[in-house]
Order: C-alpha cells, then structure tokens, then sequence
C-alpha cells in the first residue's frame, strides 16, 4: 500500500517535471482565476463592513433655530430621551460646535480666528437603538422630536445610507455571478490545460492500458497531479491576494471611501484562506477527472 | 487457448474487417498471420487483446469468453497478453529500464519484485547493460527488444506481435525471431502477425492466410 502511494507520488511529481511548461500553465491559470475571485468577495465583505460601521454610527442631528437657556437644555434632553428609540441625547452648545470644528481643520484652523463664537447653530445629536436604524423609525423619532424642538434643519445620513445597502447588495450580487462564472471558467481553461498535458502524454496512457493498467492505477497520478497543482495554484493566489490587497486594495479603499479612522480593512480569515487553498485542490482534481474521461478509454 | 467462433468485425457501415473467421490456437503454439496489408492482420490481434470488440462471433481467450467483456475486466485479460508492434511504442522519455518496469508496476507488483524481473527480462534480449539509456539511443532492433522484453516480464500466456520486423533490416529480424522462439520454447503462445513470407521459410510454423478479412488458408508446417 505505502509502495502504492509512493509510487503514484512519485510518478505525479515526475509528470509535473517533465512538462514544466503545461503545469506552470495550469498552477497560474488556477492561481489567477482564484485571486480573482477572491479580491471580488474582499472586496464586496470590505464594503459590506463599512456599511455596516456607517449604520452604527447613524444617528439624528437637529440644529436648532434659538440657542435654550441651560435650564432649558436639561429638560429637553429629559423630554428628547424618552422618545421612543432614542439612546442616546448630546447636547453640543454653539462653542463645542465651533471647538469640533476648530478641530477638525486641525493646521487650518487659523482659518476660524476672528469668527464669531456664535457662527454654528447648537444642536442636539440622538444616538438610536439599532432597530431604530431605518427610514420608517427614523422618521417617527423625528416627528417626537418636531413637538419637542424649534428645529432650524435636521441632519440623518439614512437615505444614501439605505442607497449604499443597496449597492453593497447589487456589488454582492455582482460578485456572486461573476465569481460563479470565473471559476468556471477557470476549471475549463484548467481541464483543457489538464488536457493538453494528456494529450501530450497519450502515448504513455496508451502503452499503460496495453500492459494492463487498471483505470484507476492510469487515473490516480493524474488526479494526484491536478491536486498537486491546485495546491500551489491556491497557495500562490492567496500569496498573489496577500500583495494585491496590501498595496492596491487597502490603499484605494481607505482614500477613496473616507473610512473612520478606526475602521481595519479585513482580509480572508484563517478559514477562508484554507477555503481558497482548499478551492484550488478541488479544481485541479475536477480538472483532470474531466479531461481524463476523454483520454482514457478501454 | 484461443477460439473464434464466426467472428465478423465491421467498421462503421460497409467496411467489413473481419468476416466470418472461426479458428482455434491450442496452447504452446506458435502461428503466423499472413495477408497483404489490410487483410485484416491488425484488426484480429486488436480483437484478441480487447482493443476492439467483434461484431459479430465469440472469441475465448483461456476459456474467457471476450466478446462481450466488460471495460473494467480488460486490465486484466492483457496481463496475461504480451504485445508487440512494429513501431515498438516505447516511452521515449523513460530509461530502458523503466520501459520495461513499466508494464509490472502497471500491475501494482512490489518493487524488488520489479527490478529482479526487469533485469531478467533484459538479460534475455540481451540488453542488461543499457539500462539507463533512453529509447531513442539506441538501434531500431534493440528498441524492438526492449518492447519483446516490456512483453515477456510479465510472462504472458499470448505473444502476440504484429509486424514485429517491419522496420528491421534482416540480421536484427532474426534475432527478434530466435527470441519469440524461445518465449514459444518456454510455453508462452505466439501469434505473429506478418506479410514477410520468408520468416516462415526460415522458421516454419502453422500459417493462417487472410484476405480481405476472410480466413482462406490454415497451413500446417511441413514436417521436415
């Protein structure tokens, strides 16, 4: 048995040296088709995350029309608070307005000097419960929140947030068909790579059948040699992943899509990167089951 | 060893390879296949070693009856069939040694077992010092020897050769002659499947004539 195995090993790893050109072929067509794939579902989950960071940090912002007496302020935190929906209730008087805003110039700030301390509006911020996250909710509380305020404008990011679900929904979508349709076409252009490999070896699948190899002694060298390249295909496309997305992915994601500070990029987990290891196995076994049964025949 | 009752075999709709052969080759014999070329030689041995099916007809190979076998017992009806043909079918990318170790771990044998009878086998057409060279090296009859060799390692009960010196001058066809003889000597049975009548004037054995695919002549040799 153990002589078994070695000998297929053996005579996998043999094949594979002896036509160096045909396996680099396939182990590259495998490991491109799989980073493809991969970057697109990166991509997407990356995307999926930030709306998801996005929808948490909703929250209702009313700028008020008069600025409340600091007596006021209480009570109307009390009476905004016991909305229903409501988490959370902040206050940002006009000089916090402007302290943020100083702050966020950051070196421009020099910008603001001689400016009136009266220049923003005071505002309440409203932090909602997680169910309250949505068109619908939302625009209860601000009905509550009409009765109890003089709302000069009201601030809520949900329409486009809503739209970018959207999107990410459209863009998963997107990804699913188009990963389906790369793998596919990626065991195609493996199977006729694979077949080449056995076209150019038919001589030998020939005088194995004549000197009366059973179909599975003439098979298992080939599937184990289809493995044996998924594997690295896999391997190098998660290497292949790994320098797309320090260098291309990360750096276009965090400039173009202004990420909170806070926000990590996510790679594939532990789990998902055996998935596309793994991925790469199956393909080349496929690969070559399906373009044996062509060659090999009684 | 081997019977055909009535075995016709066509191709695709008119062309009829084969047509009504019935004969019987005891075992131990040693029997030449003449016909002009597209007698149907070539199609008769392929039938023997299940490369093709007949269409018509029985054919028993050691009380096997393989005009009906099923795909995954061929494998095992050419282990006991030796073959060898005219352009040798040599891996050229593999030793002489592995060309013949081929056939034996083809059928999963250990591997001392292996290089024991491989050497064996070399040693008797005469090419055990070649064993690291690939095909291509060497002379059209020692490449015949080594597929006579990849042949007999793994001591097959049939020979079956078609056109084995087709390609060979001479001096070399007697030599692959003289090592058919032996393997027939050691009571493996030979079919050689030939045009060249002067083999037989040289070695004579019973003769089956075929032509156009109708067996016309069954000789027995004339006893000297």
């Amino acid at each position: 048995m153990l002589d078994k195995i070695r000998y297929f090993i053996l005579r996998a790893l043999r094949n594979m040296r002896q036509w160096p050109f045909l396996c680099t072929a396939s182990i590259l067509t495998m490991a491109i088709a799989l980073a493809t794939v991969a970057t697109f579902f990166l991509v997407v989950v990356n995307i999926e995350q930030l709306a998801l960071r996005w929808t948490q940090e909703i929250q209702v912002i009313a700028y008020l029309n008069k600025v409340p007496s600091q007596n006021n302020v209480a009570k109307l935190k009390d009476q905004l608070s016991r909305i229903s929906g409501v988490e959370t209730v902040i206050y940002v008087s006009q000089k916090e307005a402007l302290e943020r805003f100083k702050k966020r110039l950051g070196e421009d700030a020099s910008l603001l000097e001689g400016v009136k301390r009266d220049l923003l509006p005071a505002s309440f911020e409203l932090g909602l419960f997680s169910e309250y996250r949505n068109q619908q909710q939302i625009a209860t509380v601000i009905e509550h929140l009409e009765n109890i305020l003089d709302v000069d404008d009201l601030r809520y990011g949900q329409k486009w947030l809503e739209r970018f679900n959207d999107f990410a929904k459209i863009l998963r979508f997107i990804g699913i068909v188009l990963g389906g349709f790369l793998l596919f076409a990626a065991l195609f252009i493996v199977s006729n790579t694979i077949k080449l490999t056995l076209y150019a070896r038919r001589d030998e699948l020939e005088i194995m059948a004549l000197v009366g190899a059973t179909m599975r002694f003439i098979k298992i060298p080939f599937m184990l040699e289809g493995a044996i390249q998924g594997l690295l295909g896999g391997l190098l496309s998660l290497l292949f992943l790994t320098i797309f997305f320090v260098f291309v992915i990360s750096r276009s994601l965090t400039s173009f899509w202004l990420t909170p500070n806070s926000f990590d990029l996510l790679f594939l987990t532990m789990n998902q990167q055996i998935t596309l290891v793994l991925s790469g196995v199956v393909l080349g076994v496929l690969g070559s089951l399906s373009s044996l049964r062509r060659f090999v025949r009684f | 060893m081997i019977q055909l009752y009535n075995v016709t075999k066509k191709y695709g709709g008119d062309s009829t390879a084969i047509k009504d052969v019935t004969l019987q080759i005891s075992k131990g014999e040693f029997v030449y296949i003449n016909g002009a070329s597209g007698a149907g030689k070539t199609t008769l041995l392929r039938m023997l070693y299940s490369a093709e099916k007949p269409t018509r007809g029985q054919i028993l190979i050691d009380r096997q009856n393989i005009s009906r076998i099923r795909s995954r017992q061929i494998p095992y009806l050419r282990r006991k069939i030796g073959v060898v043909f005219q352009d040798f079918k040599l891996l050229q990318s593999r030793t002489v040694y592995e060309n013949v170790a081929f056939a034996l771990e083809a059928q999963g044998k250990k591997r001392y077992e292996v290089s024991k009878k491989v050497y064996q086998a070399l040693k008797e057409v005469g090419l055990e010092h070649r064993l690291q060279r690939k095909p291509l090296e060497l002379s059209g009859g020692e490449q015949q020897r080594i597929a006579i060799a990849r042949a007999l390692v793994v001591d097959p009960l049939i020979l079956l050769a078609d056109e084995p010196s087709g390609n060979l001058d001479q001096d070399v066809t007697l030599e692959i002659m003289n090592l058919f003889k032996q393997a027939n000597a050691r009571g493996t049975t030979v079919l050689l499947a030939t045009h060249d009548h002067s083999l037989n004037k040289r070695f004579p054995r019973r003769i089956i004539t075929l032509d156009q695919g109708r067996l016309i002549g069954d000789q027995q040799p004339l006893q000297a």
